[in-house]
């Protein structure tokens, strides 16, 4: 049924829906409405889970992986600074296998304190071993939370669902919110692969010597690869059931176009918008809308651009020393691939701010213009700042 | 596409007023969109939030700057608040006063109407007599307004969030779209 | 165990441990090493009955009141008494009067002994196997009952002969009942006389009859105390209308009403003196204090002047009576002024600020200027050198007759209560000592039981009791760990009003509540005892502190201690001590 959610409660609707045991989190806006409703179903038994308060992000992610170690499903929500704090027990959850499933909701880091949107948080944890899918409006939020315990579970590795701050989290639209028995028709119920056993009594994570460390890591490597084929199993799966599917990447009218934005987040629907009217313009525009970044999706990528004359790649990220970072992983794609089309790094809507319609064509307009990339990356809407006096 | 925005103070249901409102729209078969300003919201300080409704899906994901509508909730704000900002031309104000604003010249150029919606919310014991929650009267003189949304539709939305106290606030909503008063276009 | 991992179409290698890391004996690296080190608090070695003062409170945080009494009972078989009307040092040297304030233990003590008399409870005391000997004792005082009581749980048969009719000594005809209420008293001696103490009253012992007691006896212990006022030495003091303080509350106490129209002068500054002064205002009269030194300097204990201002008595400091004479109706007292020539012994020392004469009329004088023995033979021989010569006691075990042992007020520099019963448990340790293993044992087997630093004896020490196992080091306040403190307000004693105090002997101090004492006692650091916090085991990094379910008792496991002495450092009371490690 179509109901008009708040994109943290369409998190909540599937974390209820997926039937978690163990919750836990600590508040942090723009994440805090996730887990305020999910603590209220919790109290009022609308969930038969365990919601545990705690007094730090790093102290929830360690619970949760004490709780996924005693083979139950775990869910937690952060943004931010949170996630930043959380950092060292990220890697510990990829490389204890447990597969724990996060909603972040991306927020700018401090200073300058700043509640609202930006990547740079989630993609500064992409080397933690943690699968990542990124969201465009409620309705993938909340698909994608049912999909990611499936994933997490199938290759036992942790799993982000990422959205935007306000402009995905605090917005209502209308959703449709599957029934239970549809939902356990999709996600079967978790067993683990491990787990601690009172009866059979254990320790994991032991000391590690260089003899075993790099096997362990070589069973993630093959498990990430993994991941990406049983996305697309759960993919067909989920379609079967819900009739709904977004792919590792989606691409908008790329057949024939000649310039292809690379975007991400909530910001492709108003990129879609922009492309309606430079196709109603004649223009030969396109959309890659890159939805997994871990793993990511290489071939799939290189496939779509491979026809475009130019990719402009639009981060709402930035790394400090090397530009945006989608830009620099589609532009590490494309590398080996002979006569591939010049990508285009822009930075916009750092912090919170808007990306209209009317600076995605600009962006359209300088790509169509320039022959090559002048520079790593071009920041859009930049203005005079005023100092103090 | 229609956008509306919504300003008020801080603890007076002004989000809510725009999520039902979106979700009367959404009954009556329009795509809708609602969000608050993103900000930091306290109590009694000035807040906005926003719709968006439309027949198709709405793509725009950006703040709402140029909207069609607005609705008032608070008249003190209008000194402190340019509550024009962006209106596109010809488009409904309304404001939350049992009478109009003394002064029409910062309106020329668009619709105003206005309504008593303290006055409503405490005939139906919204709120307390020194705070009344005058958000579904203001929803009903909207309706009024636009001709849209049926108040069958505005009624679902609050059964279904305010099911607690929802016949008084279904009435505020019902005296609003009669006793609104639509002074129309400003010369 | 689910072991899914190898049926993964993808491999999936995690790694376990089945060895618990006790396979490595963290033990080894230690160089310091903590151990259990119970102590002693202040306030037991400025006890001078030694009272094992911080386990009594533990005891009672816990609400085990019983165990609490009992473990008064082990060194002072007066705690009714004592709860009353000692002059509690041990609440001057308590460790948290740095802190915030001294810890109520006086009041604590009050509500142990009454509760055990609200509930009838009886002690479950260990007795020694009988002994042989038996011993007679001079006087039923607090001294001559104390000895009695603990030579009787040492397993000796004991007879006490008082002159008077009822026993008690000075707490049954020297202190007034709104200080210390008969019940309170005879509770406490029926205790002692149930414990198999037999008491003979109205058998005054004679210079003749002792003589037959150390034929019948092998040992009698001297407690008759000082009866006999002392002069003031200035001329008309023996005029009628001039009596001694003692006297007169020993007929109140008696029952009779002693007139006392008009204004009556009292001499002297110690407790005598003011129990005097305030029984005069009970009876209608009014009460002149007179003291030839400044009010900081009596000895009687400060918060007994306090009341006894507040209840209407007049006090002139720095008076000294010079001459007594008839005058008509009235006794006209000359006094001479003084003033405060110099300090001696943190008191003024004073001279004659001459010229300075003051006449009162007044209608009688109580003199309360300290007493002493009434025959000369109850007294230790001061040139005998063959006398043993203790802190509260003497020995005269002169020939082959009976162990002649002086005690109580006759040889204590100090004279309370609590000293009193100090003596009368020396004297018991000291004869147990003397008749088991000889002469040579008693000085150092009163070594062995000294509680602290002090001259307070512990007769569960000296039994073998675990507190012997205590070192005798005496806690400082800069030994407890305050973080885990928190400052909360002293109980206050409740009292009666200064109206319903100043019209009847009705016992001033009222009895606390079991939640305020419960409440009071928790404060009290409980130094250097364990008082089973588990600091120790919560801090320990090493889970080497093992706690025993069964006995509450706690170990370190040196197999894993590392010797960090997180333990000592955490534990609040200095109950831990670290040492270096010998190999």
């Amino acid at each position: 049924m179509k109901r008009v959610l708040e994109g943290s409660h369409a998190v909540a609707e599937a974390v209820r829906l997926a039937k978690v045991q163990v919750i836990s989190a600590y508040p942090i806006t723009p994440q805090t409405h996730i887990v305020e409703i999910l603590s209220e179903y919790c109290t009022k038994g609308l969930m038969n889970a365990r919601f545990l308060r705690v007094e730090s992000e790093h102290s929830c992610m360690a619970a949760l992986i004490g709780a996924q170690t005693a083979g139950v499903r775990t869910f937690t929500a952060t943004s931010g600074q949170g996630l930043a704090l959380m950092h060292e027990l990220l890697h510990w959850a990829s490389g204890a296998r447990l597969p724990i499933v996060m909603a972040e909701v991306n927020r700018a880091l401090a200073p300058g304190w700043n509640i609202w949107v930006d990547q740079t948080d989630s993609l500064a944890q992409r080397d933690t071993g943690w699968i990542q899918m990124y969201c465009e409006d409620g309705q993938e939020v909340l698909d994608s939370t049912l999909q990611a315990f499936y994933l997490a579970e199938s290759v036992n590795l942790p799993v982000m669902v990422v959205l935007d701050a306000f402009y995905l989290s605090h917005t209502y639209e209308p959703v449709d919110v599957p029934g239970q028995e549809a939902v356990d028709r999709f996600l079967p119920p978790y067993v683990p692969k491990f787990q601690l056993d009172t009866a059979h009594p254990c320790g994991f994570g032991p000391l590690v010597a260089p003899g075993d460390y790099m096997e362990m890591r070589y069973h993630i490597a093959m498990a990430m690869d993994d991941a990406l084929i049983r996305f697309g199993e759960i993919e067909d799966a989920f379609a079967a059931q819900f009739n709904r599917r977004y792919g590792p990447v989606e691409a908008i009218e790329c057949e024939d176009a000649e310039i292809i934005f690379v975007t991400t987040g909530t910001l492709t629907s108003t990129c879609r918008l922009a492309l309606q009217d430079l196709r109603a313009k004649g223009e030969k525009a396109g959309i890659l809308k890159i939805k997994l970044l871990r793993p990511f999706p290489y071939e799939r990528i290189r496939e779509e651009l491979k026809g475009a004359k130019k990719v402009a790649v639009i981060d709402r990220n930035f790394s400090f020393g090397a530009g945006g970072i989608f830009a620099q992983e589609v532009r590490a794609a494309l590398c080996n691939t002979p006569d591939h089309p010049p990508v285009f790094g822009f930075i916009a809507g750092i912090g919170g701010r808007d990306v209209t319609p009317e600076m995605l064509t600009e962006i359209y307009r300088q790509t169509k213009n320039s022959d090559a990339p002048q520079k790593e990356s071009v920041w859009m809407g930049l203005h005079e700042v005023k100092y103090a006096d | 596409m229609i956008e509306i925005r919504f300003h008020g103070r801080g603890g007076q249901g002004t989000v809510v007023a725009t999520i039902l409102l979106a979700k009367a729209f959404f009954q009556a078969g329009y795509q809708v969109q609602s969000f608050p300003f993103f900000g930091v919201e306290r109590r009694g300080a000035p807040v906005e939030a926003y719709v968006r409704l439309d027949r198709g899906k709405i793509l725009l994901r950006t703040n709402v700057t140029t909207p069609d509508h607005v609705a008032v909730q608070d008249q003190t704000l209008l000194h402190s608040i340019n509550v024009t900002r962006g209106l596109k031309p010809g488009g409904w104000i309304l404001i939350n006063s049992p009478s109009p604003p003394a002064d029409l010249t910062p309106y020329a150029g668009f619709q105003l109407a206005h309504v008593d919606a303290n006055q409503i919310a405490l005939n139906h014991r919204l709120g307390t007599r020194t705070h009344p929650i005058v958000n579904t009267a203001m929803i009903g003189a909207f309706a009024r307004m636009l001709g849209m949304p049926p108040l069958e539709a505005i009624a679902a939305a609050i059964e279904e969030d305010l099911a607690a106290d929802a016949q008084s606030n279904i009435e505020a909503v019902r005296d609003a779209y009669r006793e609104v008063c639509l002074l129309g276009g400003i010369g | 165990m689910i072991m899914n991992e190898s049926a993964n179409p993808n491999p999936l290698f995690m790694p376990r441990t089945y060895l618990t890391t006790e396979s490595n004996k963290t033990g080894s690296w230690r160089f310091a090493r903590p151990r259990y080190d119970e102590k002693t608090s202040p306030c037991s070695a400025a006890c001078p009955a030694g009272e094992d003062i911080a386990r009594i409170e533990m005891l009672a945080t816990q609400g085990l009141f019983k165990e609490a009494w009992e473990t008064i009972l082990l060194e002072n078989p007066f705690p009714s008494v004592c709860g009353r009307v000692c002059f509690h040092s041990c609440e001057d040297l308590c460790n948290r009067r740095e802190f915030d304030a001294a810890v109520a233990i006086h009041s604590l003590e009050r509500f142990l002994a009454d509760t055990a008399i609200r509930y009838g409870i009886k002690p479950d005391l260990e007795r020694r196997t009988p002994r042989k000997q038996k011993i007679a004792v001079v006087g039923a005082g607090p001294a001559g009952l104390s000895a009695a009581w603990f030579l009787t749980l040492l397993g000796y048969s004991c007879r006490v002969f008082e002159a008077s009719e009822e026993a008690g000594g000075i707490l049954r005809w020297g202190i007034p009942a709104y200080r210390l209420p008969l019940t309170a008293l005879r509770h406490d001696i029926k205790q002692i006389e149930a414990q198999g103490v037999s008491i003979l009253t109205g058998k005054p012992v004679t210079a003749e009859m002792l003589e037959a007691l150390k034929k019948d006896f092998d040992a009698v212990f001297m407690a008759c105390g000082h009866g006999l006022g002392m002069a003031m030495n200035v001329p008309g003091e023996n005029l009628k209308g001039v009596g001694e303080g003692l006297d007169f509350l020993r007929q109140i106490r008696d029952g009779q009403t002693p007139a006392c129209n008009g204004v009556s002068a009292v001499i002297g500054g110690g407790n005598t003196a003011v129990d005097v002064a305030r029984s005069v205002v009970r009876l209608g009269g009014k009460a002149l204090l007179l003291y030839r030194r400044r009010r900081r300097d009596m000895p009687a204990f400060d918060p007994e002047v306090e009341m006894a201002l507040d209840e209407g008595v007049e006090l002139q400091e720095l008076m000294a009576p010079v001459a007594v004479a008839q005058e008509e109706e009235k006794i006209l007292l000359t006094l001479q002024e003084m003033m405060i020539a110099g300090e001696e012994n943190s008191r003024g020392r004073i001279v004659p600020d001459h010229g300075k004469i003051h006449q009162v009329r007044v209608d009688r004088i109580f003199k309360a200027i300290g007493a002493q023995a009434v025959e000369p033979w109850h007294q230790p021989d001061a040139a005998d050198r063959d006398m043993l010569r203790l802190t509260h006691t003497v020995l005269n075990r002169r020939g082959t007759g009976a162990v002649l042992v002086f005690g109580g007020d006759l040889t204590n520099a100090t004279k309370s209560v609590v000293h009193a019963i100090a003596s009368g448990k020396q004297a018991a340790i000291a004869l147990d000592a003397l008749f088991q293993e000889g002469v040579e044992a008693v000085v150092p087997r009163m070594e062995a039981c000294r509680v602290g630093d002090g001259q307070s004896l512990s007769m569960e020490v000296y039994l073998g009791g675990e507190r012997r196992l205590r070192n005798p080091h005496v806690v400082r306040y800069e030994e407890i760990n305050t973080d885990h403190f928190q400052f909360i307000p002293r109980v206050t004693q409740p009292r009666l009003l200064k109206e319903e105090r100043a019209r009847s002997f009705e016992e001033i101090d009222l009895k606390i509540s079991a939640q305020l004492a419960m409440k009071e006692a928790e404060s009290c650091f409980n130094c250097g005892i364990c008082n089973q916090c588990d600091n120790c085991y919560i801090y320990c990094p090493d889970t080497s502190v093992i706690l025993e379910r069964d006995t509450q008792g706690r170990h370190i496991n040196y197999d894993y201690c590392k010797g960090c002495g997180l333990c000592v450092v955490e534990c609040p009371r200095n109950a831990m001590s670290l040492g270096e490690e010998t190999p």
